[in-house]
């Protein structure tokens, strides 16, 4: 229990933990001190803005309250109480209008712009500024997805300080001194990196704004529907910011356990995918010799039932781990239980051995030891993960990225995590864990939802699959599954195939009956995380066409399978199967992390992989990066982040071919090559090469690199 | 003591010649000083130097034996501890670290490592501004002699040159620029002497304040104390007169002689003939002294009981050919140029200032425009991160308040009243040059 | 030795690396006459610094160029105690004799005339710095000679 001061605000007395800072002590004396540039997250405070000036008894001079702590005894007048403390803010407020521009009525912030309000409160009502104001070409791009406009910024440093010491990035600074400062990215460099939108929302005014929400609405004419992303296994807590309709634009939530008020550029910007020009609205049938063509929902059930009959039970489900649980329970229902069949393509690995393990993410951020462990950068797989960790070593962490047993062993709040290939679902961290005493450990799935739609999968049916040599019938789930070569590979195999997905161009042409697919954004369910936690997504926008859970029920009553069309209605069967009873309603806004109903204490698994025996040439590591995929594949201003065409290699191996970083290269293996540049990267062991899954070509296994 | 009877300390042997050497600074008891304090106990140095009551000369006048007496010691801390000698002397007007670095290099050297052993310091930095190219060469090269000699014991001194910033005068910003960032400044607390640079205690120390530290165990604290104004304006200063007078120059004084004597008896009186309009005392960063006050003493404390400051030890004398808008002007844009941008108020306070104060210069203003001119002032005083913004406000507020007439006659007149007369028309700031504004922005306010 | 192995070499001077950056960017500066995108990567790479950073930082400081410069700087002080005495006219007898106003490179890409602040010469006015060495008491009629030895007349 840390010692209580006893602090006096505005005449209120309040007691809180000594070294509590004084804008969150005023708080907790019901008395707000306005701020700008102060920020928690972004690092000890700065002091810059002067917003936040406060008499204190004893110091001469106004003081930010940001920079200061409670101390016992210590009085405090805000401007409510303090002329003097009161003309102070204003006068912070003169000055940063002095340059302003009277942007309002343009500007996109209006209505939720903090420096609007600070001045309607604080600031004064007339300017006396009669002089020219700094004037800037604006808005300019520094991203195509940001816009900056430099009239506006009130030079609160918040995004340099988000980029240097929360993404890391050092790509948006300041430049110049003085009255002559301006924000800026290197050149004419676009800024780019997993990270950059969040300072978008950093802003408290209208400098930094993002390019897709320009003139689409204001704060009076929108709703924010509280959801989840869905673009990774994290599970950020978003809010949808709703126009008519429509998805205009994604905020943070903040669940201070997952996130802590950070979202990906994949996440953020991604949700124009909603609007691709090749949005499947309608089912499309196959007919013989005369291509694809729409047909009814009536012809689409139809068909799906008879595809299902013909197959007499060889049915193969291909997920994608992008399914809401109730949308891949529904699925295994019908299959399963309607049809007895029970083979399923899951997406990847899943294992319960990390059960016993279960952590919030921000527990990262509280560890002394971190091993980061695969060859994938959290960055590409689950990034806010990497925040985390990029938190946890500013706070001392020692952040290892390899398995340093002693050091793991001597830590006293050690955490792993897996990202990379061969994590087994879990399997590997967790044997790692229990052989360490740690008991905080991550593994990275590769899909938003792979947890979830496993347990769902095997919550419908306890039966095992026969090993069928032919496939009747491949149902191929989700937008993920139908971009997988594997399944692509089956599809051929298969005697028919229905493709649910979103996307024209990714599934007309190979498939017998394709059923219009849904966005995470437009759908009401459940998600589990990579954490284990069970997160709500709420319906933001209504898809063009059915949700994915109307249709299965008609489809399942075919089959007399009973199968509720709502979520919550699914959720509530499955959830006495697999989630203790929870009510679907009892989720939770910012879901808590529950144990799970039998966390085993001890996993039997296999022996761990053994490590690959080294052979000629250099180990090929093939990762799917975090600006990929058919969703981001469709996102104009995302398009700039796309992974260039890279060989990345350590320096050593670089120098040892007598290659440089930038050069074109030919990586080959068995017959087949590629040429991709290569770059140098920092953080690869040595004798091994990456390359993003879409560049690799047919190349696998062991490589080699030549000038 | 007489002013001209106390000869000089700081600067001492090199009144002749410069001591830039080894055996020219040993022959007139050079190192001898360094010698003594080693035979003590780090503290009793602190001790010595706490009673000798010897300020700092940079510019804040804080006790700097107090000062070294917040680094904690060894016992306490775990981290090593570190001293910065502030050799960014950039104060308009100030010229006296130069002259001791091209003079008297040795005894700064001296002085350095007695304060790290003062310390229980190894590791010293000279940050020096970058403008200063042969003083760093003379610098570095008694550094290297003072290596080569096996003076150093255990200490490591590295001179770290400047970029051209005043800022990075003010000691956090010093501080931030050394650790190789923007030098802008930092809130205190946390104070450098527990987290200064990479998070360690420092102590930072102006150089002639460094410089004086073999003086004070030369002399005696006891002796020392008596030097000058006591009980807290002791010792010498190397006061820096410049500006319109017969013979401007860098002169070894007491605290205490009065500006008069400084300016009539020392400097010769005002050049051409002319009279004594105002004087800037301290440094551009503080207000004005008018001719009615001449009389009064260098030290802190008289200097305080008008409402005026000792700052780096500059004496400007202004003569009646100089219009008062002119040179107000000039400070601001000095200000508007050197502010770092951290903090609102100085950031957008020192360019308004400049744009208020042109408009006054071409006879646009009005005479509510001075009211908003003395209210931008008062707003930009107290509430900024550092002081810069009160060295932008306090000399400005004062050439209004106490040449009211002058501001008035430009209203009245439409424009400046000296017309092309004054020694200041059209004297072009740097703020005025287009490089320094890259993006789509006219150059000038 | 390469820029990279003098950067290096000073950084070894710090606790930090980072420290050096100002010596490294005055380093890059000499070797490139001025911070062109080539110069600031390489301090960035010898560093582990971005190339944004390194931009942020230089352009902090007035001596560092990141625009191309001439191959001399004359810099006279305007700051208020040489202004006293003759700053403005020494600058004007340099721009007369230059042809370029203050802040701007003479055509030939010799020489670039600068206004500067205070340099801490103040008891010899005026002082005007010819590539960053100090002359004393300059009066316009120094200008044409100054000029012409820089010229290597």
């Amino acid at each position: 229990m840390t010692d209580l001061v006893r602090v006096t605000v505005d005449e209120r007395e309040v007691h809180v933990p000594k070294g509590t800072g004084l804008v969150e002590t005023a708080l907790a004396a019901g008395i707000e001190i306005p701020v700008f540039c102060y920020e928690p997250r972004l690092g000890p405070p700065v002091g810059a803005c002067r917003m936040c000036l406060v008499e204190i008894e004893g110091m001469p001079k106004l003081q930010a309250a940001c920079t200061l702590t409670a101390a016992d005894g210590m009085v405090v007048h805000t401007a409510r109480t303090s002329a003097k403390a009161a003309d102070g803010q204003d006068a912070t407020l003169e000055f940063i209008l002095v340059n302003h521009p009277l942007d309002c009525p343009v500007c996109d912030k209006g209505g939720e712009c903090p420096l609007q309000d600070l001045t309607f409160r604080y600031g004064p009502g007339n300017t006396r500024m009669s002089f020219e104001k700094l004037t800037f070409e604006k808005p300019i791009p520094i991203s195509p997805a940001i816009s900056l406009d430099r009239e506006r910024c009130i030079l609160c440093y918040r995004c340099t300080r988000f980029s240097e010491t929360v993404s890391e990035d050092g790509q948006l600074v300041a430049r110049n001194r003085g009255a002559m400062s301006v924000i800026t990215t290197f050149e004419d460099e676009p800024y780019g990196g997993p990270f950059t939108g969040n300072v978008t929302e950093l802003c408290p005014v209208g400098a930094l704004l993002p390019t897709q929400y320009r003139f689409e609405g204001r704060p009076w004419e929108i709703t924010n529907v509280p959801t989840v992303c869905g673009m990774c296994p994290v599970g950020c807590n978003v809010n949808a910011t709703v126009r008519e309709g429509k998805v205009k634009r994604i905020l943070s939530r903040n669940h201070p356990e997952v996130d802590e008020g950070w979202i990906c550029d994949k996440g953020r910007f991604g949700f124009t995918h909603l609007r691709a020009d090749d949005r499947v609205v309608d089912p499309i049938k196959r007919i013989r010799r005369r291509g694809f063509e729409p047909v009814s929902w009536d012809e689409a059930v139809d068909e799906a039932e008879r595809l299902l009959r013909a197959s007499h039970g060889r049915v193969v489900v291909a997920l994608s781990g992008s399914e809401t649980v109730e949308q891949a329970y529904g699925l295994a229902k019908l299959v399963r239980v309607g049809l007895d069949s029970h083979e399923a393509m899951l997406p990847e690995e899943v294992s319960p051995a990390l059960d016993a393990y279960r952590a919030p993410l921000s527990s990262i951020a509280q560890a002394d030891v971190v091993a980061v462990l695969g060859d994938v950068p959290l960055q590409q797989t689950a990034p806010i993960v990497d925040l985390w960790v990029r938190a946890a070593r500013r706070h001392g962490a020692r952040v290892l990225t390899e398995l340093d047993e002693q050091a793991i062993r001597d830590a006293e709040r050690p955490v792993l995590i897996w990202s990379g290939p061969g994590g087994r679902g879990g399997l590997t961290v967790a044997q790692h864990a229990e052989r360490l005493g740690v008991t905080s450990a991550f593994s990275i799935p590769s899909t938003p939802n792979g947890r979830g739609i496993a347990d769902a999968w095997a919550a419908a049916s306890d039966a095992e699959p026969v090993n069928t040599e032919s496939v009747g019938l491949l149902v191929v789930s989700g937008d993920e599954a139908a971009n997988d070569p594997n399944v692509r590979a089956l599809a051929e195999k298969a005697e028919s195939v229905i493709v649910i997905s979103m996307f024209h161009g990714l599934a007309v042409g190979w498939a017998d009956l394709v059923l219009p697919g849904t966005s995470y954004l437009e759908r009401d369910g459940t998600y589990v995380n990579l954490e284990g936690r069970l997160q709500r997504l709420r319906r933001a926008a209504v898809p063009p066409a059915p949700d994915e859970l109307a249709w299965l029920s008609q489809l399942a009553a075919r089959f007399g399978i009973e199968l509720a069309p709502y979520a919550s209605s699914v959720f509530a069967e499955l959830s006495n199967k697999i989630y203790g009873g929870l009510p679907f309603g009892e989720v939770g806004e910012r879901a808590p992390l529950r144990g799970y109903a039998e966390a085993p204490a001890h996993v039997e698994a296999p022996p761990l992989p053994e490590a690959e025996a080294a052979g000629d040439g250099l180990r090929l590591v093939c990762y799917k990066p975090l600006f990929s995929g058919p969703a981001v594949e469709r996102v104009e201003e995302l398009q700039f982040q796309r992974p260039p065409a890279e060989v990345e290699l350590t320096r050593a191996d670089a120098d040892a071919r007598g290659i440089a970083g930038g050069a074109t290269v030919t990586v080959s293996h068995n017959g087949t090559s590629v040429r991709l540049r290569a770059r140098i990267a920092k953080d690869l062991p040595a004798g091994t090469v990456r390359i993003a899954r879409e560049h690799a070509g047919d190349l696998r296994g062991r490589v080699e690199v030549r000038a | 003591m007489a002013a001209e009877a106390q000869p000089a300390l700081v600067l001492g042997g090199a009144e002749e010649h410069p001591l830039r050497d080894l055996t020219s600074y040993r022959a007139v008891g050079g190192y001898a000083q360094l010698e003594k304090a080693r035979a003590m106990p780090p503290g009793e140095v602190v001790r010595l130097l706490i009673e000798s009551n010897l300020r700092g000369r940079g510019g804040a006048f804080f006790p700097t034996g107090r000062k070294a007496s917040f680094i904690p010691t060894p016992d306490k801390i775990a981290k090593p501890v570190y001293i910065t000698a502030n050799a960014d002397e950039s104060e308009p007007g100030t010229f006296k670290d130069r002259e001791i670095m091209l003079r008297v290099p040795h005894r700064l050297v001296e002085g350095c490592l007695i304060a790290a052993h003062a310390i229980q310091s190894t590791s010293v930095f000279i940050y020096i501004r970058g403008e200063y190219s042969a003083e760093y060469e003379v610098l570095q090269a008694a550094v290297d002699e003072a290596q080569r000699a096996g003076l150093m014991g255990e200490v490591t001194i590295v001179v770290h040159r400047g970029a051209g910033a005043y800022i990075c005068g003010e000691e956090t910003a010093l501080l931030e620029s050394l650790e190789g960032k923007r030098g802008q400044p930092r809130s205190k607390p946390p104070f450098p002497a527990i987290e200064g640079v990479y998070a360690s205690p420092t102590l930072i120390n102006n150089v002639e304040t460094i410089t004086t530290i073999p003086v004070v165990l030369q002399v005696g604290p006891e002796e020392f104390a008596q030097i000058g104004v006591p009980p807290d304006s002791t010792g010498t200063r190397v006061f820096c007169l410049s500006g319109n007078v017969v013979r401007p120059g860098p002169y070894e004084r007491p605290h205490g002689i009065t500006v008069r004597e400084l300016i009539y008896d020392i400097g010769g009186g005002i050049a051409d003939g002319r009279e004594l309009k105002a004087v800037m005392v301290g440094g551009s960063s503080f207000p004005v002294m008018t001719p009615d006050e001449i009389d009064t003493k260098l030290d802190a404390t008289s200097l305080g009981q008008k409402g005026l400051f000792i700052g780096s030890g500059v004496v400007t004398a202004i003569d009646d050919r100089a219009c008062i808008v002119q040179f107000a002007l000039r400070v601001a844009q000095f200000y508007m140029h050197e502010s770092c941008g951290k903090c609102t108020p100085c950031r957008v306070g020192t360019r308004w200032l400049v744009q208020l104060l042109r408009a006054v210069e071409n006879g646009t203003a009005t005479e509510h425009d001075l009211e908003v001119l003395l209210d931008v002032c008062d707003r930009i005083i107290g509430k900024c991160l550092c002081v810069l913004g009160d060295s932008a406000a306090m000399p400005v507020a004062s050439c209004v308040t106490k040449f009211r007439d002058e501001f008035q006659a430009h209203l009245e007149h439409g424009g400046c009243p000296f017309g092309a007369d004054s020694s200041l028309d059209r004297l072009f700031a740097p703020v005025d040059q287009h490089h320094l504004a890259p993006v789509a922005h006219e150059a000038g306010v | 030795m390469s820029l990279r192995t003098e950067i290096e070499k000073v950084a070894r001077r710090y606790p930090s690396s980072k420290s050096a950056i100002l010596p490294a960017l005055r380093l890059a500066q000499e070797q490139y006459g001025w911070l062109s995108r080539e110069a600031l990567e390489e301090v960035g790479d010898a560093l582990d610094l971005t190339p944004a950073y390194c931009m942020s930082v230089a352009s902090f400081y007035d001596m560092f160029n990141l625009e191309p410069a001439g191959r001399h700087t004359i810099e006279v002080c305007t700051n208020v105690c040489c202004g006293l005495v003759n700053a403005q006219a020494v600058l004007e007898a340099f721009e007369l004799e230059l042809g370029v106003a203050p802040g701007e490179t003479t055509a030939d890409g010799e020489i670039t005339l600068r206004a500067v602040e205070c340099l801490g010469g103040c008891s010899t006015p005026t002082i005007v710095a010819v590539d960053h060495r100090y002359r004393q008491s300059v009066t316009p009629e120094d200008a044409p000679a100054i000029v012409q030895e820089l010229r290597g007349g």
